[in-house]
């Protein structure tokens, strides 16, 4: 019996080595940025991404595609998460399978970190150079210090070709064009491997003698001195005085080879330019708003006014970057990515144009499994259980307007 | 065979013995070194020593040798109090640089694709190799923190500069200036290092002009002069035997 048990022991614990070795041969690639791990309520609460489009979903290596469109600096901005004083323009990709060619808010080169105000649009493009062929979810994304990354909504990208061809060529000031890719590497690897040279002729001036044993003996018997000769004394003072003198020429050497040099250039950019949206003539009152988990829906009771002077209707519900649109109202046109975009997702208790003067009271209704996806319904389980997002209204000449709606959310469980 | 009679049998295999010893012993205390050290530079020195748009005048120069001196000295004090062997510092920076060019190279490069002449480690040797000579001559931990610790703090820059310089030549890029090394950090994108982490040119020294590098050398030097103590300390802690009876030293 304990011959069998011995046996199923041993069995069982070389069965695990092999699953555990198997599963190191299976390590699929991380493609995505945990957009859906985020906090639902810092999504629907901080900056709201629209407008947006990619300008290519296929792009061969070296060339390039741009991301643009506009974001809100939402107003209701939550408490937890710091306020963008300080933020930076990123672009949500796995490592640079592109390179940031260029980046724009309002036009101006955001290289930088950038304050913003809160309640403010703006308009923002990035410009991408393909580098490393293969499928990509591009995201936009803002960083905001003390609040984390927010990333915006993504798009499969797919570079072709082979990322050897791969160039960035660049300009200086002082006229000399260089590939950034590969610049100084040559004379990188040179600097590194003297001084590792150097370094090891110093080691194994010591190491070709006994080391451990013998020094331990002569130490503990009161014999050290004897261990560091007058010839020891004169190598080190050599290696000591050569390394300075090495230091010192390189860097005079070096100085002369680049006579014009300049620090690193940081500093926050303020005042950025902000986007005018046409003004909404529309006001919406929040009644109530619930999210009916088992339906994967959100209901809003709104109180809608229109104080302008052209019909307007209701088509469309933006949060975190999922869209519901009303298609009798609105259709996108954009190619926006499919799992963020319920094209039949809004439906209105009473959508029918809403005349210049007229106040109604309307259920609005979110449906789309994206709830569930996007893992936005998980905001039920937030610390400040209110949502926002973007209401767009068009009226009959096609124009829109944009209003935002921020209100608390009770969930329902039946 | 007894406790008492000898693993050897002549003075030969005592030596040959006694050499499989020290390359055993240095093989562990090199990959041990890589490993603590790297481990302790990446959290205290990190982003200054990935990349090279964090290779500034100020705060690298200031922070690189400051966190960088501290496994030399604890080594330096191990293998030279005990074995009067003056290569503590730079066996750790070499065993630091090696785990780093491995790092970057397997890492960074092979990973992640960030080019190398964009995250290569900084070079800590020409501080370390003075630092061992000044032990040597000197047998004093004193003359070695403030001698050795100085030097290690003034050599960072000028030893590093060969390299960096060529990565601080201006560009002007879409109506803005700045050196290559900022244009290689805003090129290559990462997503998980916002512009706004990098601390560099930050500070309140601004009455020296554009020769900022000097004088952050300086106060590093005098800071590597205190951590050197105290580190020298540490390995001298670590290097007590009060575990092994009959020898309590």
């Amino acid at each position: 019996m304990k011959i069998i048990k011995d046996k199923v022991a041993k069995l069982s614990f070389v069965a695990l080595l092999i699953t555990m070795t198997a599963a190191m041969f299976y390590a699929p690639t991380a493609s995505a940025h945990g957009e859906k791990s985020q906090a639902a309520f810092m999504r629907m609460r901080t900056i709201h991404w629209f407008d947006l489009n990619w300008s290519k979903e296929e792009v061969p290596v070296n060339d390039t595609m741009t991301i643009s469109g506009k974001f809100l600096v939402f107003a209701g901005w939550p408490e937890t998460v710091d306020k963008p004083e300080v933020s930076f323009l990123n672009i949500g990709i796995p490592g640079p399978v592109f390179i940031r060619a260029g980046s724009w808010i309002g036009g101006q080169l955001v290289p930088r970190s950038v304050s913003l105000e809160l309640g403010e649009v703006y308009e923002f493009k990035v410009l991408l150079k393909a580098r490393r062929p293969g499928d990509w979810h591009v995201h936009s994304m803002m960083n905001v210090q003390g609040g984390g990354p927010i990333i915006g909504p993504g798009k499969w990208v797919t570079i072709t070709g082979s990322m050897s061809e791969f160039v960035n060529p660049v300009t200086t000031l002082t006229g000399q064009t260089i590939d950034l890719e590969t610049y100084g590497l040559d004379n990188v690897y040179f600097w590194h491997a003297v001084w590792f040279a150097i370094a090891i002729a110093w080691l194994m001036f010591w190491f070709k003698r006994p080391i451990f044993v013998p020094r331990h003996i002569a130490v503990s018997t009161g014999k050290a001195d004897t261990l560091i000769s007058a010839g020891d004394k004169k190598v080190g003072m050599l290696f000591a005085v050569g390394t300075m003198v090495i230091v010192a020429a390189s860097m005079g050497a070096t100085n002369e080879k680049y006579p014009v040099t300049t620090p690193l250039q940081a500093g926050l950019l303020r005042g950025m330019k902000t986007y005018q949206m046409p003004e909404a003539t529309v006001s919406v009152k929040v009644d109530d708003a619930t999210y009916r988990v088992p339906g994967r829906a959100m209901q809003m009771t709104l109180t809608i006014t229109n104080n302008g002077d052209s019909a307007v209707r209701l088509g469309e519900f933006n949060t975190a970057g999922v869209r519901f649109l009303d298609p009798a109202v609105h259709e996108d046109e954009t190619a926006y990515p499919d799992d963020l975009l319920a094209e039949e997702g809004l439906t209105v208790s009473d959508n029918s144009p809403l005349a210049p003067g007229e106040t109604r009271t309307v259920e609005v209704t979110a449906s789309d499994a994206a709830w569930e996806v996007y893992r936005l319904a998980d905001l039920i389980y937030d610390p400040d259980s209110r949502f926002a997002g973007l209401l767009f209204f068009w009226d009959e000449s096609g124009n829109r307007q944009l209003v935002t709606v921020d209100a608390p959310l009770i969930p329902s469980f039946i | 065979m007894s406790a008492s009679q000898s693993a050897v049998r002549s003075r030969a295999e005592a030596v040959q013995v006694s050499r499989t010893f020290d390359w055993m012993i240095l093989f562990t205390l090199f990959v041990t070194v890589l490993g603590g050290y790297h481990i302790h530079y990446m959290l205290t020195g990190g982003d200054w020593d990935f990349w090279t748009d964090w290779k500034d005048r100020r705060l690298w120069v200031t922070v690189a040798p400051i966190v960088s001196i501290t496994f030399p000295a604890a080594v330096q004090a191990c293998l030279w109090w005990r074995y009067k062997l003056p290569v503590g510092a730079t066996v750790s920076v070499v065993a630091l640089m090696l785990g780093e060019w491995i790092n970057r190279y397997m890492n960074f490069w092979g990973w992640t694709y960030f080019p190398v002449n964009f995250v290569f480690p900084s070079n800590l040797i020409p501080g370390a190799i003075v630092l061992d000579v000044v032990l040597m001559l000197g047998n004093s931990m004193t003359l070695t923190a403030v001698v050795g610790g100085l030097a290690y703090g003034l050599l960072f820059y000028p030893g590093n500069w060969p390299v960096i310089a060529p990565l601080h030549v201006p560009v002007e890029y879409n109506g803005m200036m700045m050196t290559l090394a900022d244009l290689q950090g805003y090129h290559y994108v990462r997503t998980g290092t916002p512009e706004y982490i990098r601390m560099v040119e930050k500070g309140t020294l601004r009455t020296f002009g554009k020769d900022v590098a000097p004088v952050s050398a300086f106060f590093s030097g005098f800071v590597s002069i205190i951590i050197y103590f105290l580190w020298h300390f540490f390995g001298r802690w670590f290097a007590k035997t009060d575990f092994i009876a009959d020898d309590a030293s």
